[in-house]
């Protein structure tokens, strides 16, 4: 059990991430809510805590996709490292089927325990919340609802997807051949594991589609704000496509990366580690790329929007004045919220990493038996994290400038002294990004690498 | 040779400085190994000692050539001109021409076992440690694995520390040691597949 639970580990987290997250928006919703009706002056309006309420829907939504994502991606990565024991048991009789829903199962365990905790911790946050800003004045003194009941369904929610997260990634078990339990340990390569055209040819489509849409989306814009809708589309499309197309974007972007870095022969090794199966690569970095993706877009969208009222600001002063700092305080707010769903993406990336040095575990002894010293190891594992954060982040952040300016451009586009703008990058932010990233991947590197510099070659030879 | 659990494959760790020994002294040649940091045992292994496993010897993320080239790489140089020649006529020996480009995944078990030979033998290390490696091979291909092995010794007086079972393999050798229970029990020069196989017979019988 306690094996289970260390390899379940990062779902907990993230499971408990969204869920806490959830309760938190929703119940702080609630506050305000009430703070409103309490304040005679500003008084209660229906329309403005609905308005909210969908906000927070918008960003609770992104946060548990880019979580169902990053646990079927873990999950999928635990059913690799565990197919040898899922053939044996197939040998001795099991059926896939069962195999599978024993997966889907802990799923369910695991996001039961993960949103229940995480409700907990999101509820305890709540109440020092509302407590401290009551104290200090920000919220005027009310009976502030000490639970929300709304804010139990994205707990029910996170329950659902890390369930469906769980049975989408365990689909690997149903490949999984009896045979495998015998054969010699030699693993199987990428492209035996099989081109997906199907999949890959709704990918392209969708990109396409969604490019042009992007591009339609840009050039009504201009006209009016209505645009965005058309760019929204257009974004959806064309993101999806690129996720379902991950394991063909992916490994290019690697190699890329990998050259630059392959200087020696822990580089190289590292570098085809990154590459070697492109499903693994894929499904280690596609979470990170949405994550990073996300925050980058609604940086750029704002900044260029900021970029474009400056414009109109220099045409019509008198118009624009004080707009700014208005609009600074919802960009803060916006940024904190979508950068949750980084924070999650980023955890997952972590422990996908970690899965893979402990799964390599044989494969490391190898290499410790023919002379590879505890120091090479270790840079080997780094430079491998590091090619895939890099990777990741170097992308989605590309992305990310794509679709900000695609939103800026058509929502705002058509607004007086408007017109096309280059896009405005607020590059101290982006820097922070990547950085940020980076760092979290060199900590996650630290435990598996320790760990496998601490196995004697014996010992990691003779594991299974 | 031995019994399954008499301590070969222990041996033959301690040897390469992979496992230290609770008590006692270890030589490599002039080297007491047994004195080493991990830091030493890892250069020692690299450029002193070659294994060759039952299975599971190669990166499976490089291609032949890399695997071969893997302790030069590791040294951080390239091979020098003579060392480059060795291994040109390596891959022509063993039969590996065709396959440099290939990932260890697209070889069969006994073309596997010829590029660990091949890598063992390209550093020229004082001594080769190869611990059953006709264990997961076909009784064909385990025979051109040691003809390989036989003519490295002959050929360019490669010393060789091989672990087997098969008292035909153990005919190639030209000392033959016998463990029972952790100890060395027997000790005989070049002998015959039938004198071997008498002789375990009577180990058999002695217990
Ligand atoms: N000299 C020794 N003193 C104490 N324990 C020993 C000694 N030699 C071997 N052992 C122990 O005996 C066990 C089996 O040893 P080992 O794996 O070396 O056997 P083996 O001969 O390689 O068997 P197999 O033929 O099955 O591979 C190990 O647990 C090892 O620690
Ligand atoms: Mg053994």
């Amino acid at each position: 059990m306690s094996a289970a639970l260390r390899e379940h580990r990062s779902s907990l987290l993230v499971a408990g991430l969204s869920s806490a997250f959830g309760v938190v928006l929703l119940s702080m919703i609630g506050a305000i809510d009430t703070a409103a009706r309490a304040d005679a002056v500003v008084g209660a309006s229906d329309t403005a805590s609905a308005l909210l309420l969908v906000a927070a829907s918008l960003f609770i939504g992104i946060a548990l996709y880019v979580s169902a994502v990053v646990t079927a991606n873990t999950v999928a990565t635990i059913v690799a490292g565990r197919t040898r024991t899922i053939a044996l048991l197939r040998l001795l009789g099991s059926s896939a089927r069962r195999q599978r829903s024993a997966v889907t199962r802990e799923g369910l365990g695991v996001g039961l325990i993960g949103a229940a905790l995480g409700a907990l911790a999101g509820e305890a946050l709540h109440l020092l919340l509302v407590l401290v800003l009551r104290e200090t004045g920000v919220l005027p003194p009310a009976d502030y609802p000490l639970i929300a009941p709304v804010a139990l369904l994205p707990v029910i929610a996170v329950v659902l997807t890390t369930w469906a997260a769980f049975r989408t990634g365990s689909r690997r078990v149903l490949a999984v051949r009896p045979m495998q339990a015998l054969g010699a340990a030699v693993e199987r390569s990428g492209e035996e594991v099989g081109r997906r055209p199907v999949r890959h040819g709704i990918a392209v489509v969708l990109v396409a589609l969604g490019t042009l849409l992007l591009g339609g989306g840009v050039a009504a814009g201009l006209v009016s704000s209505f645009g965005v809708v058309i760019a929204f589309f257009g974004g959806i499309l064309s993101f999806t496509g690129i996720v379902l197309a991950a394991d063909l974007v992916m490994p290019p972007l690697l190699r890329l990366v990998g050259r630059a870095m392959a200087r020696t022969a822990t580089g190289r090794l590292a570098a085809e580690n990154a590459v070697r199966s492109p499903e693994r690569s894929a499904r280690t970095t596609i979470g990170l790329v949405i994550g990073v993706a996300l925050v980058t877009t609604f940086a750029v969208g704002l900044q260029s929007y900021i970029d474009m009222l400056a414009r109109a600001q220099a045409n019509d002063p008198a118009y624009y004045a004080g707009i700014d700092e208005a609009f600074a305080m919802t960009v803060a707010v916006f940024l904190v919220l979508i950068g949750f769903s980084a924070v999650i993406a980023a955890v997952g990336m972590a422990d996908a990493l970690s899965l893979s040095v402990l799964q390599r575990g044989r494969e490391l002894g190898l290499l410790r038996a023919l002379g590879f010293s505890k120091g090479q190891l270790r840079r080997m594992i780094l430079a491998e994290s590091a090619q895939l954060t890099v990777t990741a982040s170097a992308f989605g952040v590309v992305l990310g400038i794509g679709y900000g300016w695609a939103g800026a451009q058509s929502l705002f586009g058509s607004i007086e002294g408007g017109g096309l703008v280059p896009p405005g990058i607020p590059w101290l932010l982006v820097l922070l990004v990547v950085i940020g990233t980076g760092a979290l991947a060199a900590i996650a590197a630290v435990a598996p690498t320790r760990r496998a510099v601490r196995v004697t070659p014996i010992e990691a030879l003779a594991a299974p | 040779m031995g019994a399954s659990g008499s301590g070969k494959s222990t041996l033959m760790h301690i040897m390469a400085g992979l496992d230290s020994a609770t008590s006692g002294r270890v030589w490599l040649g002039d080297t007491e190994i047994t004195r080493l940091d991990d830091d030493q045992l890892t250069l020692l292994r690299r450029r002193r000692v070659g294994f060759v496993f039952q299975a599971f010897n190669l990166v499976p993320t490089l291609d032949v050539l890399g695997n071969i080239r893997l302790p030069f790489e590791l040294d951080g140089r390239e091979p020098n001109p003579d060392e480059a020649a060795r291994i040109d006529r390596l891959v022509q020996t063993l039969g590996l021409e065709e396959r440099l480009r290939h990932r260890p995944h697209e070889l069969s078990g006994g073309q596997q076992q010829r590029v660990a030979i091949a890598r063992a033998l390209a550093t020229q290390p004082d001594l080769i440690l190869a611990d059953e490696p006709t264990g997961n091979l076909d009784s064909r291909t385990g025979r051109e694995v040691l003809a390989v092995l036989s003519a490295a010794a002959r050929d360019y007086g490669q010393a060789i520390a091989m672990v087997t079972h098969d008292p035909v393999a153990a005919s190639f050798a030209d000392r033959i040691v016998f463990l029972a229970d952790g100890r060395m029990v027997e000790e005989r020069g070049r002998s015959s597949a039938e004198q071997i196989s008498a002789i375990m017979l009577g180990m058999e019988a002695a217990r």
